[in-house]
């Protein structure tokens, strides 16, 4: 501890000098570009590394890449599912999209997998390489780069409703933080999800207790929400009747809840395995008898409560806990306040085994190869990321009567996901590397209703995140350069031996973490504000954010509600392309945009940078003109006006 | 083109420019929008000319706001207290609203099949339930389709605070399509430009975009493609007119602001009153946090949630009283189901679709008394049960609106305002 504070003053030291730096280089620029784009030097080069020990305290996932030597199975894999949908085309008697361009398959790619459009120097790169398996290696790297935790982090943040006030006090960083590196590092989906399911303790102790401590005291919904994210299946109706349009009961709701309930998020203050004598009453009577100064004894009081209460906050089993059916239970295959026990819904079994907690089994049933939708839902899921849509829709609300679009595909697919050991970078490496994938997206308009059979990926707006990584890409030089704090930052100061602990101990590392953390969060972020406004990636944001924000406006979820993101246009969006703060930051002159455009010296030139940033492509001979002309024409800031007008074109909205 | 426009007074110039601008957009070819203007057919019946939708979202228990029920063991922490109507009571925690019950109609007999929020969101505002194939379009998008379009520049329905799910126009095209605003305190933002841009510049921008939209626009037929080029051209026209002023909450007095409580329920409420007044014709305001499962009687839960919807919903039952316009103006406060009578072991109450209570105020609403009951133990509707669908076909009926009315979905489906509701005649 003693050692990190020293490290902390010196890095301290250093930052106040940068930001001292970035402040004279502010009043230079008149306004107004945070030192994101100031300190940095255009491109990390060998003479300038990036300088990770000027930098505050960064949470920084640790990327696994995928094996090159694996290659051979992954092409193998990509031909038969080719195969299978070539012959699903035949069947309907539909042509295929064209293949994609060089032009759109980088824009694409890098949507898919890091959530936002590529670079300059990264579209450049791209296209001016003539290497045969050019695309197969950018779909490796672009795997093993920490952006694919970064994307697929705000998919699963909606789908898991992920907020970083879990309860009014379990704070989410370390599940958040934990849900990143998990997909960073690649670790299996069933891992994933068992991990989540058999977690114990407080959140920063296993932070993927994170996943029951979202649905605190909610044993019910819990158990809703679990089967219908992994396993596809929607059986919230049950809950109080049987369901009216499926077959599940409210007894067998009832008998799947029975292998969570007797999992608790709270430790009991009498609970004799965490606590020798009851915590809670003992620090508040030592508090009240040390006899604390008047004016601020109930404001301490209530602070100490916080992070006791915090500190007790701790998933555990309580075996023996007994779920009943409801006092209004109204069908013959029970009775009232009958106790339940816990039984699968679907598949085999549970092997309960005696003296464990059977949540342990429920997470065994849930995440084996034998259950069967577990491997089907997720297949299912990541299939629609690439291509826009599932093959089974929607994909959380499956019957036994469900049938997917192409039903030989969908269980080869379900067999590769399975094959994989639920890794689900490979299983994506092997759905971009189709030639089913790397078709041009469909022109004509088609609607939920219609049947789809997948000549190419369906055309889609990119997801409010996407568009707002994007305009990032555009305006800062290093987008990455912002991150959240490190969790350990907070729980290292407000961990508690609730045994041993005294109020003075607490309360003074109430005053540390106030001191040290929450004060320095303005000063921490201060450097990134453009016009107010936090310019970090979205998965760098807090959740949900506040109303009204860009990404809000442009559909992001407020994280109430399971996979409640939209892509529908509307006006304040026009208005945020118009006049908002990040379409502005790409006008001002120390963007990445303009530091690029500063490297050209004819019209021609700075055309196609312009277009090969926004769009990714190459203009066509009339644009060139017309944007030669406008910039020849005007006056100063001659780009601004054509920079303006692609980011307002719908083509930079679109993922085609 | 250049030589026109500095000949032009503003108002003609900035006319031009939003109707250049449409063009370059290809927005002068929506059909819908334009003729909806112009035929728009004569409502017959119904008092009510504009909607005040507020919907609290999470489930608000009907056993501790309007359907009391004293002495009973499942009451919990609430007790009733008079009202300004003698022989109604309503709860504790809601004591400005106790004295506009001279305005409100409280039904106590909703119920409705879904105990999910989403599907209870969603069936509560389109009367269907939800379903993969198609989305179902909101009553205000069904207003403007069904009497046309009111007001030229600003949109017909606006959103305040609802989540992105809100289903807006469904299937529906653009036209339609609600306005939301994510924060009331912050209004309509970016509808200035940070740097000067001339009249002339913008119309520049504008050829630039159309021109280098070509291509995609051609290129691709989908209906999401089509719905930004709508969006832009709405959007241009309202910047156009300056008439997004409505939006702006800060040209409200300090007091008046206070008055409804600072805090975006109170403020969306405010600026629902003001966009009643500048001729927006439904208005939607989501408050969410009613979702109590735990301690439901804690400071932050039922106290604090009734606290702010009693001021903000009292003030604008005032206000719209006092100038004259609830007679015009429907005020519905909704929820999506109700809160289990029997508190759970962590001393909150779970999801109650059997029963539940809404109000309804204004419009020609008749005021002072209860519709619908439920038993003794709030469980369960004991007389004239109403559904979602009975609920909005009451409310399309005061609205004027057609009940039998068929639109055809894009794909030839079949649907009706309220779907198969039946209206409440004896409120009406």
């Amino acid at each position: 501890m003693s050692v990190r504070r020293c490290n902390g003053s010196a890095g301290h030291l250093r930052r106040f000098i940068v930001f001292r730096m970035s402040v004279v280089a502010l009043t230079v620029a008149a306004w107004s570009v945070p030192y994101g784009i100031e300190a940095a030097p255009p491109e990390h080069g060998p003479d300038h590394p990036p300088q990770d020990s000027q930098l505050p305290d960064r949470f920084v996932v640790k990327s696994s890449p995928v094996d090159p030597a694996r290659i051979q199975q992954v092409s193998a894999s990509a031909q038969e599912i080719d195969r299978l949908v070539n012959l699903n085309l035949m069947k309907h008697g539909i042509q295929p999209n064209p293949d994609v361009t060089d032009e759109q398959f980088v824009r694409r790619i890098y949507l898919d997998i890091t959530g936002t459009i590529p670079s300059y120097q990264q579209t450049r790169e791209f296209l001016d390489s003539r290497h045969p398996d050019r695309r197969q290696a950018l779909i490796d790297e672009l795997l093993g780069s920490d952006g694919y935790a970064s994307h697929y982090f705000n998919y699963w943040a909606d789908v898991l409703r992920y907020i970083d006030y879990l309860t009014r006090n379990v704070w989410g960083e370390p599940y958040r933080q934990w849900i990143k590196q998990s997909l960073a590092e690649n670790k299996p989906w069933d891992r994933i999800v068992s991990e989540m399911i058999t977690a114990e303790g407080r959140v920063w102790d296993d932070p993927a207790a994170g996943y029951f401590q979202r649905d605190a005291g909610m044993p019910l919904d819990n158990m809703s929400n679990t089967v219908r994210v992994f396993l596809g299946t929607q059986i919230g109706c049950a809950q109080c009747h049987d369901h009216p349009f499926d077959r599940w009961t409210q007894q067998e709701f009832y008998q799947m809840t029975a292998f969570t309930y007797s999992m608790v998020t709270r430790a009991h203050p009498r609970d004799e395995r965490f606590y020798t004598t009851d915590p809670v009453t003992r620090l508040t009577e030592e508090y009240f008898v040390s006899n604390p100064p008047q004016e601020t004894r109930q404001t301490n009081y209530l602070r100490m409560r916080e992070i006791i209460g915090a500190n007790m906050n701790l998933v555990n089993d309580q075996i023996g806990r007994e779920l009943r059916l409801p006092h209004d239970y109204a069908y013959s295959n029970g009775k009232p306040h009958q106790v339940i026990k816990p039984q699968t819904m679907l598949g085999k079994p549970a092997d309960l085994a005696p003296g464990e907690p059977p949540r342990r089994a429920f997470a065994r049933w849930l995440t084996s190869k034998d259950n069967p939708r577990f491997a089907l839902v997720i297949a299912n899921r990541l299939w629609k990321q690439a291509f826009g849509r599932g093959q089974i829709e929607p994909v959380d609300d499956l019957t036994d009567e469900t049938v997917a679009e192409n039903p030989e595909l969908m269980v080869f697919l379900e067999a590769e996901m399975k094959r994989l050991n639920f890794d689900m970078k490979e299983y994506l490496r092997i759905l971009f590397n189709t030639q089913a994938y790397q078709r041009q997206a469909s022109t004509e308009n088609v609607t939920a209703a219609d049947q789809y059979h997948f000549p190419g990926p369906l055309l889609r707006r990119m997801t409010a995140e996407q568009v707002w990584d994007s305009l990032l890409t555009l305006a800062l030089v290093d987008p990455y350069r912002f991150r959240e704090l490190p969790s350990t930052k907070r729980s290292e100061l407000l961990t508690a031996d609730l045994n041993t602990a005294t109020p003075e101990s607490i309360l003074a590392a109430a005053d540390s973490y106030v001191k040290n953390v929450s004060r320095k969060q303005g000063e921490r972020e201060k450097p990134y504000r453009y016009r107010g406004v936090l310019m970090g990636r979205a998965s760098e944001l807090p959740s949900p954010v506040e109303a009204g924000h860009f990404l809000r406006t442009f559909g992001q979820s407020d994280r109430q509600l399971i996979s409640a993101s939209s892509q529908a246009a509307s006006v304040p969006q026009v208005l945020y392309l118009f006049n908002g703060p990040l379409a502005q930051l790409i006008l001002e002159k120390g963007s990445a945009l303009n530091q690029n455009l500063a490297q050209t010296h004819t019209a021609e030139e700075a055309a196609q940078t312009i277009f090969l940033s926004i769009l990714n492509r190459l203009p066509d001979p009339d644009e060139t003109r017309l944007t030669v002309d406008e910039i020849t024409q005007t006056e100063a800031a001659s780009y601004g006006n054509v920079i303006w007008a692609l980011l307002n074109t719908h083509e930079f909205l679109f993922i085609q | 083109m250049k030589d026109i426009l500095p000949q032009l007074n503003d108002f003609d110039r900035r006319a031009f420019v939003a109707a250049s601008a449409r063009m370059a957009f290809g927005v002068g070819l929506l059909p819908a929008l334009e003729s909806a203007v112009a035929a728009a057919p004569e409502a017959t019946g119904g008092k009510a000319k504009r909607l005040v939708y507020l919907f609290m979202a999470g489930a608000m228990s009907h056993l501790d706001t309007f359907d009391l029920k004293p002495g009973h063991e499942n009451q919990g922490e609430t007790r009733p207290i008079a009202t300004s109507v003698p022989g109604m009571q309503v709860s504790h925690f809601l004591p400005m609203l106790s004295q506009h019950f001279d305005k409100l109609t409280v039904i106590r007999s909703m119920n409705t099949p879904t105990g999910a929020h989403l599907p209870g969101e969603y069936l509560m505002r389109t009367s269907y339930e939800q379903i993969a194939t198609t989305q179902h379009p909101t009553i205000g998008p069904w207003i403007q389709r069904l009497k046309g379009r009111q007001n030229r520049t600003l949109p017909d329905t606006v959103l305040i605070s609802t989540p992105v799910t809100h289903p807006g126009a469904g299937f529906m095209e653009p036209a339609y399509s609600p306005l939301p605003i994510g924060d009331p305190n912050r209004g309509l933002e970016n509808t200035k430009s940070p740097t000067e841009v001339t009249d002339r510049e913008f119309d520049r921008r504008m050829s630039l975009v159309n021109r280098f939209n070509l291509q995609f626009r051609r290129k691709f037929k989908s209906q999401d493609v089509q719905a930004y080029s709508d969006f832009y051209g709405q959007t241009i026209d309202m910047l156009a007119s300056e008439e997004f002023r409505a939006f702006d909450l800060n040209l409200e007095s300090e007091e008046d602001r206070d008055r409804y409580g600072r805090n975006q329920f109170g403020q969306g409420c405010l600026l629902a009153r003001r966009l009643i007044e500048n001729n927006v014709r439904c208005v939607e305001v989501s408050f969410d946090g009613w979702d109590m499962h735990r301690d439901i009687y804690s400071g932050e839960l039922l106290p604090a949630r009734t606290r702010v919807m009693d001021r903000a919903v009292s003030n604008l039952l005032t206000d719209l009283s006092t100038k004259g316009l609830l007679d015009e103006t429907l005020v519905v406060l909704a929820t999506e189901f109700g809160r289990s009578p029997v508190m759970n072991e962590n001393a909150g109450r779970d999801h109650h679709p059997a029963a539940y209570s809404i109000c309804l105020a204004g419009g020609g609403i008749a005021g002072g008394r209860y519709y619908g009951k439920s038993d003794a133990a709030a469980h369960r509707v004991d007389e004239d049960g109403v559904l979602p669908a009975d609920l909005n076909a009451t409310i399309a009926t005061a609205l004027g609106l057609p009940l039998t009315t068929t639109i055809m979905s894009p794909d030839g489906r079949p649907f009706k305002v309220a779907h198969d509701g039946v209206p409440i005649a004896a409120i009406l």
